[in-house]
């Protein structure tokens, strides 16, 4: 690591971009309904080449109307957690940050919760106005929860902030509670929403995600060496000339936008922020110039196979994304808790 | 956060009074006197005796159905309680509203000196309901799971409120009615039904067996698309895009945001080439009719056989 530059290396970039593509293709052949391999590539040859669809095909529809959507959904929801959570790890260097634990996600379905019980929508646009609340909100939660951290603890250790973030939690799902119970004409409509799910993900959700994670994924990556600065300390940050404020604030906005967008689009699910920068971690190293963008596709990956598991398992019927990455997050969290532990003493 | 709204989200559905499959009634019979005033025993659905001194005066009601069943039999108005849920007939939103499910507060019930406390067994267990016992409330359980369950509720209601007469008027009415839409049910043969209960965007959940969509398909001679999947579940969108129904019956609500739930039904992109979308054949059922162990389960089977009937491919 000494020798090595510090971007990203070609071949590092590779192996990732080359995993992903594998995990990518595995879940577009793989589902719910077994489609032979030879008609997947008959269908997106077809399609690729803009011949007409032939009338009576189901695999059709469901290869490229339903699967292949909600796969591009899914990878670049997993890819903007997963920055997410390693651009707030790096900046609280707090381990434990992250959307779901900081209160981030909660604050973005209160927004969405607001919107849908007291009609918030933007004229032309239907479920837009969820979408802006929700960013909205968590970029409130956000500024919330971290000024009441600094105001307790200036420098930021993980139980203050993440005693402030489960607190937050609890606190607004008591007032999505009582907003619930105000709405009780929306509360069908509200239910739903919190069990919001990545299934019909349609490819105008693919590019609002992409927009979203290009723009904001980009503004974080150029943030990389500021992080760098900042993991030894936000005052020796201060004395090498970052400047401190800029960077938080914009990390802050990039992070708050991320995270509105996909829980607006998906619903909250958990650990793949938290966990996903940790393995990353142990395979590139803590500096964020690597860590940033193969935090995106390490992301991504987790959370595809997390949805090819919530697709296929208990088959004809589908699990809740949130159940898959929980289950298999916390696992794999204790399993890295557990290995740096033992590392750090040995 | 996530499972207190499933929770409350089956908790909402089981209100709406949503059969499970597997259960089988308790054996309920009423064995009460055919006149109308008079001492009443009744036998509930638990199968608890009931004994009261004369057809109740003052009742409470938690269950959907059962206010439905109650103003339908004409004693509507000697309700003086209704769980928050209860919508239907329009009436029954004029009478004072307690919670219910999960949430059932006794200080609220027994405020309102009922002589019976009519509800649902999902949320209570007997001992919870003591106290309403030492304020002389006795609790009647009203519990169909089938269509059957619904004959003997509403005779146990027309027994408890002294209209016996209504109650089996009532039943044959729906038995008369389901016989009529019956009748078609060779025509239907081997038709497939598709039943939405939430739309795409929250995850789509249908109504498998056990439930009385399937219960009201199978009666139509439908299929249901689902039937391999019992009470209500989460499927997968590929599933139904295989499957590929004839008739497609949601029962969304409209929220007066975006596209009617029938018609975003058929606007999904990947939903084009279904036989039900092909053919225009996506029904929106908004009101419960096929959700409650109520007699106007009979109505959602009329309104189902007309709309097969309309969109009967012509042979």
């Amino acid at each position: 690591m000494n020798s090595a530059r510090e971007g990203f290396r070609p071949l590092t970039l590779l192996i990732f971009l080359a995993a992903s593509l594998i995990t990518f293709a595995i879940c577009v052949a793989a589902g719910s309904v077994r489609i032979p391999p030879a008609d997947i590539i008959t269908i997106i040859w077809r399609s690729v080449r803009r011949m007409p669809a032939p009338a009576d095909s189901a695999a059709y529809s469901i290869l490229l109307s339903v699967r292949l959507p909600r796969v591009i959904c899914v990878a670049l929801t997993g890819a903007a957690l997963s920055i997410s959570g390693a651009a707030m790890q790096g900046l609280l260097r707090n381990p434990l940050a992250d959307g779901s634990t900081l209160g981030v996600s909660s604050g973005a379905s209160l927004g969405a919760v607001t919107a849908i019980a007291f009609g918030i929508t933007i004229p032309g646009a239907p479920f837009a106005g969820t979408a802006v609340c929700a960013m909205a909100s968590a970029f409130v939660s956000l500024t919330l929860i971290l000024s009441l951290a600094y105001r307790l603890d200036f420098s930021l250790s993980t139980n203050t902030i993440i005693l402030i973030g489960v607190i937050y939690s609890m606190f607004v799902s008591s007032i999505i509670t009582f907003i619930t119970i105000l709405a009780a004409d929306k509360v069908r409509q509200i239910a739903f929403w919190t069990m919001g799910s990545l299934s019909g993900s349609t490819y105008a959700n693919a590019r609002v995600l992409a927009v979203t994670l290009f723009v904001c994924g980009g503004v974080i990556m150029t943030r990389a060496r500021e992080l760098n600065a900042f993991a030894i300390g936000e005052d020796n940050a201060r004395h090498i000339g970052v400047n401190v404020g800029r960077v938080k604030l914009i990390i802050l906005i990039t992070v708050s936008a991320l995270i509105g967008v996909c829980v607006s689009i998906g619903g909250t699910i958990g650990f793949v922020g938290l966990v996903t920068p940790h393995m990353i971690r142990m395979i590139t190293g803590p500096n964020h110039n690597r860590l940033l963008p193969a935090c995106a596709f390490g992301g991504a990956v987790f959370l595809m196979l997390a949805d090819l598991a919530a697709r296929t398992v208990l088959n004809p019927l589908e699990l809740p994304i949130g159940v898959v990455t929980s289950f298999t997050g916390a696992i794999l969290f204790v399993y890295i808790f557990f290995k740096s532990r033992r590392n750090g003493h040995a | 956060m996530r499972r207190k709204f499933i929770t409350l989200l089956i908790g909402l559905i089981l209100i709406a009074g949503c059969a499970k499959a597997g259960d089988s009634n308790a054996p309920a019979s009423a064995e009460a006197s055919a006149q109308t005033s008079g001492p009443v025993t009744v036998t509930d659905m638990k199968g608890r005796t009931i004994t009261l001194s004369e057809p109740a005066e003052r009742i409470v009601a938690l269950t959907a159905a059962d206010c439905e069943i109650l103003y339908a039999i004409g004693a509507g108005d000697r309700l003086v309680g209704r769980g928050e849920y209860c919508d239907y007939p329009l009436e029954v939103l004029e009478v004072t509203s307690v919670e219910s499910g999960a949430e059932t507060n006794l200080e609220q019930i027994i405020a309102l000196t009922p002589q019976i406390l009519l509800l649902g067994t999902m949320a209570q267990s007997t001992e919870q309901l003591e106290p309403l016992e030492s304020a002389g409330i006795q609790s009647v359980v009203s519990d169909a799971q089938d269509i059957e369950g619904v004959y003997t509720a509403i005779q146990l209601i027309g027994d408890l409120m002294g209209r016996q007469g209504e109650s089996e008027d009532l039943i044959s009415k729906m038995k008369s009615d389901f016989a009529a839409v019956s009748a078609n049910a060779e025509a239907n043969k081997g038709k497939t039904v598709y039943f939405e209960v939430s739309p795409l965007e929250y995850g789509l959940w249908t109504a498998g067996s056990g439930t009385f969509m399937n219960e009201i398909a199978e009666m139509l001679g439908l299929t249901n698309c689902f039937a391999d999947v019992s009470g209500w579940a989460e499927i997968s969108e590929e599933q139904v895009l295989d499957r590929n129904p004839d008739y497609i019956v949601t029962v969304g609500m409209y929220f007066g945001e975006g596209p009617k739930p029938d018609d975003e039904i058929l606007g999904r992109p990947g939903w084009e080439n279904l036989n039900a979308v092909r053919n225009g054949a996506v029904l929106n059922l908004s009101n419960n009719e096929l959700s409650r162990p109520s007699y106007r389960l009979a109505e959602g089977a009329k309104l189902l056989n007309d709309f097969v009937m309309e969109h009967r491919a012509p042979e």
